[in-house]
């Protein structure tokens, strides 16, 4: 029975809560096709008794000067109405249309033949097109992609059972009054339906093919649509370029069949034969096995190709093995690969569209398109047979000519059909940009100008700079003025605009900051301005240097910081030696930062100031360290990175080192002895360094079994991807490791299952459990940053976030981009994890082996990890659980997984022993 | 009574409201700074004049809260003492008096924060759920 059961979900998945409503839709779509096939072969035999197989093209072209204008028609009462009333009007219609064509026919009108072509080709469409647009409202991306295989199915069964019954009843009834049981179809089908709005978490009152009442449907809004989305453009061209090769073949068949069967008679009968029982009994053969098969292993793109690839083929047989045989399955081919695989791909190309195009232009490109495809079709049969006089088996090539063309617009559409997914993905994601006021105009600077001497110093200083950079403006005056300015953040500044404009009027006013020093950031801009404009550098430096605001003193050396030759005569080395010696730790920081500028002159005191008891005189020396990029302070900032107040300098400052320290510190990084909390902060330091050098070191960091070092390498490599994507990211061992991964992810999900139900909290069994939910998340996070480094990062990130939320549309969304991304085998391991949670127990054992795990073997496969707070959790628990048959195992784990763990054990063993 | 080994702290603190965002192994760095301290019964724990600088919670026994004679409440066993004085040092309008022998775990406050220096992770979860609680104060309000 499970066996069974797996076999259907290979097929259909359909999960509770989709059972009712994916019926009555198949229902829906079994019982129109059912309709559509009664009126097919009475339409065709009827006019085909009347009139030649060469006024054919011309009824293609008159169909499709219909359809347009019925199209029209039809798209103004869907945007008028829900799509509940827009159904129940056309099924109204449909059914009055009927019951007048048969009354026309009983008079033995030759045009009304004409009419009921018309009128068949166009039902279809119609009806169809309706059943579809609902489920495209009913189910989303996901559920679409699993059901519509189904739902094909649904109507490739009415299909067949209208061509039987049509068959059988015909010789009783007579053609004409098959029209009266199509009619009543026509009405189940309405049944259907009102049995689809009716389920729960249904609700069709929303879907209209256009979102607001106001938004009137015009033409020239789906031709903007069309100039606007090229996925619509390759939808449009895939439809037009499938009944162009519909028209073509089916003319080719007919003229086959009519030579091959020369009463008339005989060809209704093998006509109605074909489509009654041959196309239907492959179509369903197709559907049933295959379509949902195929969607799933070769994507939308892939299910696209399937048809003119078939089609060139057959169309070349036909051609040099002209006859009825091979035309017969000519059109075989290009019918059931038609109502199948092509069918549900075009559906659910459609689905990534936003749901007001989709709905607005659906119907639309559906009918129209549908239409203008088969007048196209009709236009070149009569230049094919009346202007080039080709023979039918030419026509062959001419159908194989339009199949290469689809063929690559297929491939397109399978692009596009990802990047349109991508691009909503995407969208969700907020990004800041930046936005610069661009100051030109003069009511624009006259608004600068009042805001530069408003009393918000905030704003008088930000409409500043921006007059500073305005082309042409001379800022000069508003500067003088805002030297003088009551607000410290004013005159800081004016001072660094003067400075970038080499401005020297303000430095009398910039002494003055300077010596009163009452605002540090004034005082350190006024400073840096004063030695940067001044005519006597030397003096005023050494005056600054002994000033007791350090502010003053970060200043000048912010002005020196670039040009270190223009201070060697204040700064020596004997001035730096006293510094570093100075009591005062503000001082020693002065002394690691003139380090910094003019070199550490072979005295080594740089390494003191890095042993320094004061943070501030450390960083400084870290920073300083940096900037001379010597290799003999490394070790030296390296111990600096477990310290949280010191850690930012110290990785800024390797980070200065360049690729020149990546090998040492891709070291320490795999050194297992050096301490946790240098080793996790390494990455931080790397994932600065843009290097392929700076790569090849985190990603030998994957290696290592300890989580925290693995995930610190992988937030690196993520943050380097998105700053150099050039740099090789080893592909091979990211899919290696990705498989890694999901196999930990499939045996914490196993360990995890015996603990899922029956929780009770504040019980070491729960704490395991919720541990084992963490290291789940954990490894779902290091899965998509893996992924993240193989496939567009951003769009990686945004599928994260969405699997995370708890918003449906969201989660399906990201699975559908993921589906359409992912290589096969990544796919494979990965979708079963997301797309279905109750189900990842049997994919694991699938996929990996792993087996369903009792209570005690899941327990003990954790206290033999080499995780050692899995290992307490675990070693606690089994002690909580009575698992006396672990204690060999406590044991040995109380010898190797360290202090804490020991200490668990020990009461694990006292309590298993009571 | 043995010593609290660090899987039982965790428990003990998975209840603490303050650190219910934490993951257990966050929680577990937090109960390696958590010191076990052992009070016989009838024994003062917090006096409304003295300020606080630890959180307490009961591992086992039970701490009767108190104000002006007046019994507020008993704690028992996984329950909080002082869940906000991590961050607030004003004392605690109550008295908390032990009313049989207990046990009860102590977080210093000084240890915390230099826990959370390291931690950067533990700083956010909590701070998310201190914005949690206030917009559910704000939305009361």
């Amino acid at each position: 029975m499970l066996k069974i059961r797996a076999v259907w979900r290979s097929f259909f998945d359909v999960r509770p809560g989709e059972y009712l409503r994916t019926c009555f839709i198949g229902l829906y779509l079994l019982f129109v096709l059912f309709a559509y096939y009664i009126l097919k072969p009475v339409s065709r035999a009827l006019f085909l008794n009347k009139f030649d197989i060469d006024k054919l093209p011309y009824l293609y072209i008159l169909i499709a000067v219909a359809g347009g204008a019925l199209a029209y028609l039809y798209t103004r009462v869907a945007v008028r109405s829900s799509l509940k009333v827009a159904v129940a009007w056309s099924t109204a219609l449909t059914v009055a249309c009927l019951l007048g064509i048969w009354w026309l026919i009983g008079l033995g009108q030759a045009w009304v033949l004409y009419v009921f072509n018309i009128f068949v080709s166009l039902f279809s469409v119609v009806l169809v097109s309706q059943g579809w647009l609902v489920a495209a409202n009913v189910f989303n991306a996901r559920e679409a992609k699993r059901l519509y295989g189904l739902l094909g199915m649904g109507a490739v069964l009415g299909a067949a059972f209208g061509g039987t019954f049509t068959a059988q009843t015909v010789k009783i009834i007579g053609p004409r009054n098959l029209l009266l049981a199509s009619a009543a179809m026509v009405a189940l089908a309405y049944g259907a339906f009102l049995l689809v709005t009716i389920q729960k978490g249904v609700s069709l009152a929303g879907a209209r093919a256009a979102e607001t009442d106001e938004s009137e449907f015009q033409f020239r809004d789906i031709i903007s649509a069309l100039k606007h989305y090229r996925h619509l453009q390759v939808i449009v061209g895939i439809i037009i370029l499938t009944f162009i090769v519909d028209v073509t073949i089916e003319y080719q068949f007919n003229a086959m069949a009519k030579i091959a069967y020369n009463d008339k008679t005989q060809l209704t009968a093998y006509l109605g034969n074909f489509y009654g029982i041959y196309l239907n009994l492959v179509t369903f053969a197709l559907q049933f096995f295959l379509t949902a098969a195929v969607v799933k292993w070769f994507g939308v793109g892939g299910t696209l190709q399937i048809m003119p690839v078939t089609i060139s083929l057959t169309a070349l047989a036909t051609f040099f093995m002209p006859g009825v045989s091979s035309s017969a399955a000519l059109r075989l081919t290009e019918a059931a690969t038609r109502y199948t695989l092509n069918r549900t791909g075009m559906e659910l190309l459609y689905l990534p569209l936003p749901a007001d195009l989709k709905n607005r232009t659906k119907a639309f490109v559906d009918i129209f398109v549908d239409r203008m495809g088969r007048g196209l079709g009709g236009m070149i049969l009569v230049l094919c047979t009346t202007v080039l006089a080709f023979a039918p088996k030419q026509i062959a090539l001419v159908t194989v000519c339009f199949s290469i063309l689809w063929i690559l617009l297929s491939h397109k559409a399978s692009r596009e059909y990802v990047a349109t997914v991508r691009n909503r993905i995407a969208a969700r994601r907020l990004d800041l940009v930046d936005a610069r006021v661009t100051v030109g105009d003069p009511h624009t600077i006259a608004l600068l100008e009042q805001t530069a001497s408003s009393e918000n110093p905030r704003q008088a200083a930000y409409a500043l700079s921006l007059l500073a950079e305005a082309p042409g403006y001379d800022v000069r005056s508003l500067l003088q003025k805002a030297a003088s300015s009551q607000s410290a953040e004013v005159r800081a500044k004016a001072c660094e605009l003067a400075r970038a404009l080499n401005y020297p009027d303000l430095l009398e006013r910039a002494l003055e900051e300077v010596r009163t020093a009452e605002h540090s950031a004034a005082a350190r801009l006024a400073a840096n301005y004063a030695l940067s404009v001044s005519d006597d550098r030397n003096n005023l430096l050494r005056e600054f240097l002994e000033y007791p605001n350090p502010d003053v003193w970060e200043g000048a050396m912010d002005t020196f910081s670039s040009n270190p030759d223009a201070v060697a005569d204040v700064i020596t080395p004997g001035w730096m030696t006293d510094a570093a010696k100075n009591s005062d730790p503000r001082r020693r920081a002065l002394a690691a930062r003139a380090i910094g500028v003019v070199g550490d002159a072979g005295i080594g005191i740089l390494h003191t100031l890095l042993e320094d008891g004061e943070c501030e005189v450390v960083m400084a020396a870290c920073r300083a360290a940096g900037a001379l990029k010597n290799r003999a302070y490394v070790f030296a900032i390296v111990q600096h990175l477990k310290d949280a107040r010191t850690r930012a300098a110290a990785i800024e400052s390797l980070a200065a080192y360049g690729p020149r320290v990546c090998g040492t510190l891709g070291d320490v990084l795999e050194d297992a002895s050096a301490p946790l909390s240098i080793r996790r902060q390494i990455p931080r330091a790397l994932r600065l360094i843009a290097d392929q050098r700076s790569v090849d070191v985190l990603i030998q960091a994957l290696k290592q079994q300890n989580l925290i070092i693995r995930g610190a390498g992988l937030k690196a490599l993520n943050r380097l991807r998105e700053s150099a994507p050039q740099l090789d990211y080893a592909g091979q061992f990211v899919m290696d490791q990705i498989q890694r991964e999901a196999r930990y992810y499939f045996e914490l999900n196993a360990a995890l299952a015996p603990f899922r139900d029956g929780e009770h909290p504040s019980t070491a069994a729960s704490l395991l459990a919720h541990t084992l939910e963490e290291r789940l998340r954990q490894a779902l996070e290091r899965l998509f940053r893996l992924l993240g480094l193989r496939y567009p990062p951003r769009e990686i990130y945004s599928a994260y976030l969405a699997v995370n939320r708890q918003n449906k549309d969201d989660h399906s969304a990201a699975l559908e981009f993921l589906d359409n991304v992912l290589e096969r085998e990544l796919k494979r391991i990965l979708l079963p994890l997301l797309d279905a949670p109750d189900h990842v127990l049997e994919t694991g054992r699938h996929l990996f082996g792993i087996e369903i795990k009792t209570p005690l073997s899941a327990v003990r496969e954790l206290i033999r990890s080499d995780d050692a707070w899995l290992v307490a959790c675990a070693v606690a628990a089994a002690a909580e659980l009575k698992m006396r048959q672990l204690i060999p195992d406590i044991l040995e784990a109380a010898k190797n997984s360290g202090r804490e763990v020991a200490e668990v054990a020990r009461s694990a063993m006292a309590r298993l022993a009571a | 009574m043995a010593e609290l080994n660090i899987v039982e702290k965790v428990i003990a603190l998975e209840g603490v409201e303050l650190l219910r965002n934490l993951t257990p192994e966050q929680l577990s760095r937090i109960a390696s700074i958590a010191r076990e301290v052992k009070f016989p019964s009838d024994k003062v724990v917090l006096e409304p004049s003295k300020p606080l600088d630890a959180l307490l919670v009961v591992v086992d026994g039970a701490v009767e809260l108190s104000r002006d004679g007046e019994v507020l409440h008993t704690a028992r066993q996984n329950e909080v003492l002082g869940a906000w004085a991590l961050f607030d040092d004003d004392p605690m309008p109550v008295r908390a008096k032990t009313i049989e022998d207990t046990r009860l775990l102590r977080i210093g406050r000084d240890d915390f924060y230099d826990l959370l220096s390291d931690n950067i992770e533990i700083t956010a979860s909590i701070f998310s759920t201190l914005v949690k609680r206030f917009r559910k104060l704000v939305e009361q309000s």
